[in-house]
């Protein structure tokens, strides 16, 4: 006989706040929906009763994983409003920032995975390479999230001695192509739980216009660091990952491999960290009246901000799509056929942010 | 950018004007009809990022920005509501559903024929429409950059 099991709000597979209602025939999941909404803040509304200074502040407030990326974003639409182009050293700092919260994000995600599936030493293995990045994002900012890095046409602090990060790297890179990497790719335990479930065809990933490792993992090869660069990937050379497969397994590997390929990044950017100014612009901004869409790679995917100015103090409307805004809906597909113990892995494998998601 | 996209982009109908500036393309559409919009961007592969709603007044007609993107270009089609309603396109484009959703919490834009037009982020007892008469306009800031005091 159907019946309804309800996962959430507050649960201890939910990193946040959210609701799966799944109807259920037996133990296997005929179908789900979600409830969405809990963490709202109304942010965009605040946004308009900010000036262009205190709003920055403001937007790190949006997620407290990916808080870098939204105001990068955020000041990147605004620059492109008022035609200020930021100093290389800036765009390189930025890209330094945004690729250690992509590591920590993804650390972060693999860790709560491997609890999911019940690998607690895999977890603890992995929150400790996370906290070496949390430390490199502290030593640079003061911070350990919400990094108050970003301002309107450059960045607020520089990193003076950025070969000082490299050792770290190199910690990170042995310890995920030595242990993270193989035992998500090749554990017996780990494969058990992941291939197969929770499938994502590419034809679906096409229809629920899903993003980020989400979208890779389902053979859509769509990343803005490749599709429009922006800051300074185009000069470091960034390789996408991809895989065809569409599984938890696939996620897995995908966000594994970007890893890998975010040390890459950081340590061409560490080692060709250019000369010259933080800012483009002193004292405060002026932003005149007009209005910019950008889009960067959040960890997540891909995040849309649209920025519009009346030319005041302030922005006269900011409009944020986080990319879980898109890829938590796809969970539903996911799920369908699929047993009900292999839920909690499946709804973590989209790593939903619902933080990012309510706003 | 596919050299024939801003031709193609006017002849769909209701659009008024297309204009590029900087890396995206805006499409004034005043008399736009969504679904067909929808549908032909569907049948031409570009997809819808999100949906931008920005009321004019209390009670008056809400701006609305359809904003799709190919993997190098913004796309951003501008409307207006009709007496704060438009065609839903949720049943041609799976991501405006949760957007049409939120629009409608958040400013009380109704879109016709949406297949499940719930609230999505707006609490038990509020009405639809709860943020905007806070959000129509621009809103001077409550404090500026300059009116800090030092104690």
């Amino acid at each position: 006989m159907a019946y309804t099991f309800p996962l959430g709000p507050y649960h201890p597979a939910l990193e946040e706040p959210f609701k799966i209602n799944v109807r259920l025939n037996g133990e296997v999941i005929e179908s789900a929906t979600i409830d969405v909404g809990f963490s709202f803040r109304g942010i965009e509304a605040l946004a308009q009763r900010r000036n262009w200074i205190e709003v920055v502040t403001l937007i790190e407030r949006v997620c407290g994983i990916c808080s870098n990326v939204h105001t990068t974003t955020f000041c990147l639409a605004a620059e492109a409003i008022a035609g200020i182009e930021i100093p290389p050293r800036a765009a390189a700092i930025r890209t330094i920032i945004y690729e250690l919260e992509r590591l920590h994000s993804h650390l972060l995600w693999a860790g709560l995975g491997a609890e999911d599936i019940g690998f607690h030493s895999l977890f603890m293995e992995v929150f400790t390479l996370r906290e070496r990045v949390m430390d490199t994002l502290e030593a640079i900012s003061g911070n350990r999230v919400n990094y108050g890095m970003n301002c309107i046409g450059g960045v607020l602090h520089d990193i003076p001695d950025p070969a000082a990060h490299l050792p770290v790297l190199d910690v990170l890179e042995v310890a995920l192509a030595r242990a993270v990497v193989p035992v998500f790719t090749r554990d017996r335990t780990v494969l058990a739980r992941t291939r197969g479930v929770g499938l994502l065809t590419r034809e679906q990933a096409l229809e629920w216009a899903v993003v980020g490792p989400v979208a890779r993992a389902s053979g859509l090869d769509l990343d803005v660091r490749k599709d429009a660069p922006y800051l300074a990937y185009a000069a470091l050379g960034f390789k996408s990952v991809c895989q065809p497969q569409g599984d938890v397994q696939a996620r897995i590997v995908v966000r594994a491999l970007e890893m890998l390929e975010s040390t890459r990044l950081l340590r061409e950017a560490l080692r060709s960290l250019p000369a010259g100014p933080l800012r483009a612009t002193a004292g405060l901004p002026h932003i005149p009246a007009g209005e910019a869409t950008m889009r960067t790679e959040a960890p997540r995917g891909e995040v849309f901000y649209y920025v519009a100015s009346e030319g005041g103090g302030g922005p006269s409307r900011v409009k944020i799509r986080t990319p879980s805004f898109v890829n938590i809906p796809a969970i539903e597909p996911m799920l369908t056929g699929q047993p009900l113990a292999n839920l909690s892995i499946i709804q973590a494998s989209v790593d939903p942010c619902l933080s990012c998601t309510d706003r | 950018m596919d050299p024939d996209l801003p031709g193609w982009l006017a002849a769909l109908p209701g659009v008024a004007a297309v204009a590029q500036r900087a890396q995206a393309l805006w499409v004034e559409a005043p008399a736009l009809d969504p679904p067909a919009m929808a549908r032909a961007m569907a049948e031409r592969g570009i997809r819808l990022a999100a949906i931008t709603a920005i009321p004019q007044s209390p009670d008056g007609e809400t701006t609305i920005l359809y904003h799709y993107v190919t993997p190098a270009l913004s796309i951003n089609v501008r409307t207006r509501t009709r007496n704060n309603h438009l065609p839903s396109i949720a049943a041609l484009a799976r991501p405006a559903s949760w957007s049409e959703r939120e629009i409608r919490d958040l400013f009380g834009v109704e879109f016709d024929g949406h297949p499940n037009p719930v609230p999505l982020l707006r609490p038990a007892g509020f009405a639809a429409g709860m943020l905007r008469a806070a959000m129509c306009g621009p809103t001077a800031p409550v404090q500026s950059p300059t009116a800090r005091t030092t104690p």
